[in-house]
């Protein structure tokens, strides 16, 4: 009858995958890191050779970096790859971390609509947030407890403002990706990163406003969770792995990614260096 | 004449209600009974404890001389049929529904085909043989239900106001081919109906409930006058 | 108007040119998702028609537990078995965590209560005189059992479109216990939420729509069967 045989594809296409998930669980490496990281894309170029040279599968879980951090906290990840360095000293210091190296960084821009109602083009960061609190325009948030989210704030902070509650300041809770799309529907002005908005500009009606600035840096950094505080973690594999990203070969890569497709490098590496 | 059926001291009480009390009944061989009695009267639970469905809060009953127990009551219920008010068919054909009614007790093969044509055909339902249960009318329904008992050769059929929801003319087709069949058959019978008017063409004796106590028990004729009992003129209950 | 034309374009292009990353998302979505429906039906229905027909101490609040189950928060769900497989969680030490076996125990547990309440409506919506019947006949429990499945088998059938038409959808259990990890617990709902938040609203679309195309088909095939039993 069909449904026995409709049952016997169905199971069959179940029991295909049980062979695939035996795997012994050493080979897998839990890699912590940003979901502005993951989108980059730079990930997804770097990983594969990573797992070609060494054998390794790696999970890459993307949070908010207050999740990633927190996973890394309480050992459940085996290597972190964030961009918060004030947070992630914390963590260092807590010894819950080791291996702390820096991998590289990128920078933040301040977007906005073209005609720029607010005056923002060629001021600094601060200034520029200054500007767009004075006038009518939105400036939206992702308020989310990202590494994008918590460089924002910590501008605020610069600018000796408090932009939560006032009626042009929106939270969006989401993604970089999300939060520009938002931008650009309401007119608004945003803090992103270059890369997201890079691969995002085609879609966007928004321009570069501001930019430049050490203000503005945003500096990755990779991290093995410490063996020692946690037992569980795959302290070989993570080893591997930020001696991976810091490995001259990768930094090379790291440095060309995105100019083919944006004309313009997403990252500059930097490891070795002290920033 | 044996006795297929003997309940004493029969008691039931269901949500604190007492249901009914019988101290003394007893199913010969080869007899048709009737159990009248208003609505509440409580024959349909007198029927379902004499069929083994219903434990009765106290008193025994005993099938063919042997006393009914824990042990034996699956066996001994396997031994009676039951045709209720609505037909309960299995959603499927006729013909399956009497095959698995037999495959449930063990009969397949050449016997159960045999016995299923049997008694479709005596019901006068042959033709009916692949129709979905759920096409037939009332009466064709329970005439397939009837058939279905049969094919199972109850030594005890049981038949709980089977007619009640059958239209007139149809009710008193089905009561002429099955008071034949009982006759012909030399079946033992108990059937419950609130209707007395059927109980000439089915019955040999009859019992009268109300509120749960027997409260006239004997032969036809005896309980029911000589004369074929008028509808209006019929009155076996108080009010 | 756009985004969605574009979305139907990228979706027919993925699926002509057989992509292979769209793919095997799909085949892990189908994987899970079926896995998940199997068990809970497996053992739903069984545990559904045992509570119908049961009279035993406690059975109504079995039953509030049960609708209560139905309605249950998926990514509450996620959360507490990403807490139990979590590493040094109660079984950390299985190292279920982001596995798509973790995506099943989660979403199995999502849609069992659904498979269970339902049968048990079902069962309970067969005339309860049909039990006196079967019983009448001699049946054996599960005899009986049976036969009461095959009266109540539309409300049955139902009953499965229903479990896995909840764990096909679901996005937050499964974020969370599989980590929506490239080629391995990345499935349909999760690359869609994951290319919503890049912006890439095109690609989203173009996930969605393969995602509702294979709701659609598979349920049709079981509606087919649930109406087939009907005629």
């Amino acid at each position: 009858m069909i449904v026995s045989l409709i049952f016997a594809l169905a199971l069959g296409l179940i029991l295909s995958w049980a062979g695939e998930t035996a795997e012994p669980a050493m080979k897998d490496l839990i890699l912590a890191t940003t979901t502005s990281t993951q989108d980059s894309g730079l990930l997804d170029a770097l990983l594969p050779l990573f797992e070609k040279e060494t054998g390794y599968r790696v999970k890459t879980i993307a949070v908010g970096t207050g999740q990633s951090l927190a996973m890394a906290a309480k050992g459940a990840a085996d290597v972190v790859l964030c961009h918060d360095p004030e947070s992630e000293k914390n963590l260092v210091d807590a010894g819950a971390v080791i291996n702390y190296q820096l991998v590289m960084h990128n920078d933040y821009l301040i977007v906005g609509p073209p005609d720029d109602p607010a005056g923002v083009k060629g001021k600094s960061s601060v200034e520029a947030l200054k500007a767009v609190m004075a006038g009518e325009s939105f400036f939206i948030s992702r308020g989310d407890d990202s590494g994008t989210n918590k460089k924002e704030l910590s501008l605020w902070k610069q600018a000796d403002l408090i932009p939560s509650g006032r009626k042009n300041y929106l939270e969006s809770g989401q993604g970089m990706g999300a939060t520009l799309q938002m931008a650009s529907e309401k007119r608004a002005y945003t803090l992103t990163d270059r890369g997201t908005y890079l691969s995002q500009k085609g879609h966007l009606k928004l321009e570069v406003l501001s930019e430049g600035g050490k203000s503005l840096l945003n500096i990755y950094h990779v991290m093995q969770v410490n063996p020692e505080k946690f037992d569980r973690v795959n302290a070989k594999g993570a080893k591997a792995f930020v001696e991976f990203l810091i490995a001259t070969q990768t930094q090379k890569m790291i440095g060309e990614f995105g100019r083919g497709k944006f004309g313009q490098s997403l990252f500059s590496p930097d490891a070795g260096k002290s920033m | 004449m044996n006795s297929v059926l003997a309940a004493k001291d029969l008691h039931l009480v269901l949500n604190g209600r007492n249901v009914f009390t019988i101290d003394n009944l007893t199913l010969l061989d080869g007899e048709v009974m009737a159990l009248v009695g208003p609505n509440g009267a409580g024959k349909s639970s007198l029927l379902l404890t004499l069929a083994l469905l219903q434990t009765p809060t106290q008193g025994t009953i005993v099938f063919k001389g042997q006393t009914v127990s824990r042990e034996n009551l699956f066996s001994f219920r396997r031994r009676m049929a039951l045709v209720f008010r609505e037909a309960l068919l299995i959603d499927t054909t006729v013909s399956r529904n009497i095959t698995i009614a037999l495959r449930i007790r063990g009969i397949s093969g050449h016997e159960a085909s045999i016995r299923r044509e049997r008694w479709l055909e005596r019901f006068g339902i042959i033709h009916l043989a692949r129709r979905q249960a759920r096409q037939l009318s009332g009466g064709e329904a329970q005439r397939a239900s009837l058939a279905r008992a049969f094919a199972l050769e109850p030594e005890v059929l049981f038949l709980d106001e089977p007619f009640a929801s059958l239209d007139y003319p149809t009710r008193k087709a089905l009561l002429k081919d099955l008071g034949g069949i009982l006759r012909e058959m030399g079946m033992t019978a108990v059937f419950v109906t609130h209707d007395p008017t059927e109980i000439p063409y089915l019955a040999t004796r009859v019992g009268v409930l109300h509120n749960g106590c027997i409260i006239k028990l004997g032969t036809v004729q005896e309980v029911l006058g000589s004369e074929l009992p008028d509808i209006k003129e019929l009155s076996l209950w108080p009010d | 108007m756009g985004v969605i034309a574009d979305g139907f374009k990228e979706a027919f292009r993925l699926l002509v040119t057989l992509n292979d990353e769209v793919l095997g998302i799909t085949l892990r979505t189908i994987q899970v998702s079926g896995a998940s429906t199997l068990i809970s039906v497996l053992l739903g229905i069984p545990a559904g028609t045992v509570v119908a027909l049961n009279r035993f101490f406690g059975r109504g609040f079995l039953i509030n537990l049960i609708n209560f189950g139905m309605g249950l928060a998926p990514v509450v769900v996620g959360l507490a078995v990403w807490l139990c497989f979590s590493r040094y969680g109660p079984m950390g030490m299985l190292d279920l965590l982001y596995t798509p076996t973790a995506m099943v125990v989660a979403q199995t547990i999502i849609a069992f209560p659904v498979v269970t309440g339902l049968t048990l409506a079902a069962i309970q919506s067969v005339n309860p005189k049909m039990r006196l019947q079967m019983l009448g006949l001699g049946a054996t429990r599960g005899q009986y059992f049976l036969l009461l499945i095959w009266e109540g088998r539309l409300g049955i059938l139902a009953a499965i479109i229903a479990g896995f038409g909840r764990v096909i959808s679901e996005v937050g259990a499964s974020m969370m216990v599989g980590g929506n990890v490239r080629g391995y617990t990345r499935v349909l709902t999760t690359a869609t939420v994951m290319e919503i938040g890049k912006g890439r609203f095109e690609l989203a679309t173009a996930l969605s729509i393969l995602l509702l195309l294979l709701n659609f088909f598979i349920v049709s095939v079981m509606s087919h069967l649930q109406q087939r039993g009907k005629n």
